[in-house]
């Protein structure tokens, strides 16, 4: 398991460790960064993989073992210490500024830039590293705000290397990209690596680890798994590096007996403004639909409108043969519709309130006689949800802030649960931010749904939980419907190629 | 360690240390009024009877039932209400015209007034998102130039002495204050155990969630404002009966009391949490303190002073409590 000792490491850890509370968020980590290699980070939710970053771009400082940069041992204690020690970080949230322009954005921080501006040699230098990340066609003058998410994130890579680091930190770099953006920023990261730059790339993606790094450091509960080199490992392989002793998730469910067939929501013509038109669907009872397509494909939109929160939606929605009228949540709710965003903490939790005000909130008219709530049934109700979620109901009375995401996301998703009133229950990426386990759980809850008789639409750009959770499938892209298939019919490669327009060959699989 | 090469989390434990900081200090000082307090009242002659046990009692009637309302409209996220106290003076008036039909159904229609004036403020307020703050300050004006217009702004005087029963005194304390704990009762059950009462705390907690979720907005808002409405228009019957008569000038600082005993009662401002009852207790805090300088013979700017010191210190206590849960 243990390495030699590189002494050419950019950046190296020996056994470091970092508690918080009670909690050993890392134990004894090791780890360490060539010249020119990119190395990736894995690990699902609370691995450790984040609080390795921030020890590494000084945002936390290890209480235990030594971190050596370039042979010698450092103490990074801000973000200020590790960019003069040539370490550059690129959040997964973007920290360019839009309304400047790309060349003060690459400005921007960096402890070198002399006090007064000197514009050519600055403007030099910008164009130097746009063309280093692959954005010679860009007008180092443009503001960001123009600029597509890829082409931000080329930015800031750019902002980063400006800097003139040794060592590139890329947190999630591809989270909101499309396939093609994402193609840019990889061959702009593996012309980084080429000058000897070392890259730190921690994604989720699997396929794009394996795709792009060089060697991969997995770590679960806060300690390292292995490191190995990335040509002599599989998905399947890295997967089970990651989960450990989790179990298996089970199969996708399959067509089942004794289901209706009957259409409970049918959706014609349905266009929201310029982001998506002509979307029709017809959903049957107790089976699962999903609406695949990346960022912007408008599934996002579709929802939305059936939910009552598109204003500019025009088109027909028909539940269970009644005509919903559209633009208002309230009648969406009424007309049997429940919906679960993609942002739980902005518009889905009430976080201040307990867990169980949050499950009982959409069934308060269950629980009362007349307008007088019946605390005995509602405390029930509460325990009856936290079971069927898996959460202890010694932690109902605690704040819905006070959970894991993970856990939230249960709470969340469980409010819409057991409640004859779902006709439809619409998620948008169900388990966005949620931990391998917490992954599995839901899905759970979303087939069990099914099961009792509700109709689930889902968005999803996540093609392996596509795969998992539907019966049948809808492709988007650029606000229309690219395919329609069912689960059985299809295979990663041909959906990845409808969400993308015809890059299958490209993606891997 | 200069304050910019401090890192995001690092600067935020920094803030967290800083808040602590405060936060004690802060409760230190309460703890330290309360000391002051206490040794105020022993020292204080004529503090520790039975009479002025009552007179304290007795002055948080018309406060309470206003700052009921505010306490509502603050859990609801709506912030305040600036016009509950002109609503108050306006019902009074009202109250006192009606009474040629008789006092109960004079009773009733005043009642029936707030809760028509209140439900039409919340219904805007929930459904439109009108801003509260602006929207009422405009009920003000509106209300204020009625009253002028039909009354020609003159005290409004009884017809007879039919109401005189609202003004009896049982135990020693006025009507007002049991009619006040009546309301207070109300409101607490109807926050805690009614379908209403629960959904005003989502909304408040987050609006746009409980938006998404389709509760129906307009209708909380009407609720909230409409319960605010009747609370200020039972206050508003009591003043009439208290006075004998009633005016404008009945307003006087019942608004901001209000807001002073909902904030030191620990309400959060932005919503979501609070309760009516401990309004009750911050509006009796507020009525010991006043009660106190006014034995001791500090002038009307003292009392006004330490009221405005006491919200200022509750008010960052609860914020900086609230921000140590949420981080």
């Amino acid at each position: 398991m243990s390495d030699p000792v590189d002494n050419n490491a950019l950046i190296a850890l020996e056994a470091v460790s970092r508690s918080f509370g009670a909690i050993r968020a890392v134990d004894e980590v090791s780890f360490e960064l060539r010249p020119g290699e990119i190395h990736a980070l894995c690990g699902h939710n609370g691995a450790g993989k984040s609080t390795v970053v921030k020890m590494i771009t000084g945002l936390v400082q290890p209480d235990g073992g030594t971190v050596r940069v370039g042979g010698e041992a450092s103490r990074i204690r801000s973000p200020q210490d590790a960019q003069e020690l040539g370490i550059a970080f690129v959040d997964q949230e973007l920290s360019v500024i839009p309304i400047l322009s790309v060349a003060n954005n690459i400005q921007l921080g960096g402890v070198s830039e002399p006090f007064f501006n000197r514009p050519r040699r600055t403007r030099a230098r910008v164009r130097e590293l746009l063309d280093l990340v692959g954005l010679s066609d860009l007008d180092p003058a443009e503001p960001v705000a123009g600029l597509s998410m890829g082409r931000r994130q080329l930015v800031e890579i750019a902002r980063a290397l400006g800097r003139n680091a040794k060592v590139l930190v890329l947190d999630e770099p591809t989270a909101t990209l499309s396939s093609a953006e994402i193609e840019h920023v990889f061959s702009a990261v593996r012309r980084v690596a080429a000058t000897g730059c070392g890259v730190i790339f921690v994604s989720h993606r699997l396929d794009e680890v394996l795709q792009l790094c060089d060697r991969v450091t997995v770590l679960r509960d806060g300690k390292r798994v292995d490191t190995a080199e990335t040509s002599a490992l599989d998905v399947d392989r890295l997967v089970s590096m990651m989960l450990g002793d989790v179990p298996p998730e089970p199969a996708p469910t399959l067509p089942q007996e004794g289901r209706k067939s009957e259409t409970v929501v049918r959706v014609t013509d349905l266009s929201v403004g310029d982001r998506t038109s002509g979307f029709s669907l017809e959903a049957r009872h107790g089976h699962v639909y999903a609406l695949a397509g990346q960022v912007g494909s408008g599934a996002t939109e579709i929802l939305r409108a059936i939910a009552g929160l598109e204003p500019s939606a025009v088109g027909s929605v028909e539940i269970e043969g009644r005509q919903l009228t559209l633009g208002s949540p309230e009648r969406a709710e009424a007309g049997g519709v429940s919906y679960v965003s993609n942002d739980r903490k902005g518009d889905g939790l009430f976080l201040g309130l307990s867990a169980r005000d949050n499950l009982v909130s959409t069934r308060l008219r269950k629980l009362s006689r007349g307008p007088v709530l019946d605390m005995a049934s509602l405390r029930e109700a509460a325990k009856g949800l936290a079971d069927t979620i898996g959460l202890a109901p010694g932690r109902l009375p605690e704040p819905a802030e006070n959970f894991s995401g993970g856990n939230q996301q249960k709470i969340f998703i469980g409010r819409t649960l057991e409640r004859p009133e779902t006709r439809v229950l619409l998620l948008d990426e169900p388990t966005r931010g949620v931990d391998v386990k917490g992954r599995i759980e839901i899905h759970g809850l979303v087939r069990g749904a099914a099961r009792e008789g509700t109709t689930v639409i889902f968005a999803s750009t996540e093609i392996d939980e596509i795969l998992d959770l539907a019966d049948d499938i809808v492709t988007m892209r650029a606000g229309r419907v690219v395919g329609r298939h069912s689960r059985s019919e299809v295979d990663a490669e041909l959906l990845l190629a409808e969400m993308t327009h015809g890059r299958a060959e490209r993606a891997a699989a | 360690m200069s304050g910019a090469a401090v890192g995001a989390p690092e600067q935020a434990a920094a803030s967290r240390s800083a808040r602590k900081v405060i936060l004690l200090v802060l409760q230190g000082l309460v703890a330290l009024a309360g000391l002051v307090i206490l040794v105020g009242a022993i020292t204080t002659q004529g503090f520790f009877s039975v009479d002025n046990l009552k007179a304290i009692l007795a002055s948080v009637g018309f406060v309470g039932m206003v700052a009921v309302g505010m306490t509502v409209i603050m859990i609801s996220g709506s912030f305040v209400s600036m016009s509950l106290g002109t609503q108050a003076a306006v019902s009074a008036i009202f109250f006192v015209w009606a009474l040629k039909f008789g006092v109960a159904p004079a009773i009733a229609m005043t009642i029936a007034f707030g809760l028509i004036i209140g439900s039409i403020q919340g219904y805007a307020i929930g459904a439109f998102g009108a801003n509260p703050i602006v929207l009422t300050i405009a009920v003000v004006a509106v209300l204020e130039g009625m009253v002028v217009v039909f009354s020609s702004g003159g005290t409004q005087t009884p017809p007879n002495g039919a109401y005189e029963f609202l003004n009896d005194t049982i135990l020693g304390l006025p009507m007002s204050f049991y009619v006040m704990l009546g309301v207070v009762a109300v409101a607490e059950l109807i926050m805690r155990r009614t379908t209403f009462g629960r959904q005003v705390y989502m909304v408040g907690d987050n609006p746009l969630a409980a938006f998404v979720a389709g509760l129906p907005m307009g209708k909380i808002g009407a609720g909230v404002f409409g319960l605010a409405g009747v609370a200020s228009a039972v206050a508003g019957i009591m003043l009439g009966a208290y006075n004998q008569g009633a005016s404008l000038l009945l307003t006087g600082s019942l608004t901001y009391d209000a807001i002073a005993a909902t904030l030191v009662g620990g309400t959060l401002v932005s919503g979501g949490k609070g309760s009516v009852w401990k309004t009750l207790v911050g509006a009796l805090v507020i009525a010991t303190i006043t009660d106190l300088l006014l034995l001791r013979g500090y002038s009307t700017g003292v009392q006004i002073m330490v009221k405005g010191l006491l919200v200022v210190v509750v008010v960052i206590v609860v914020h900086l409590r609230s921000q140590g849960t949420r981080s």
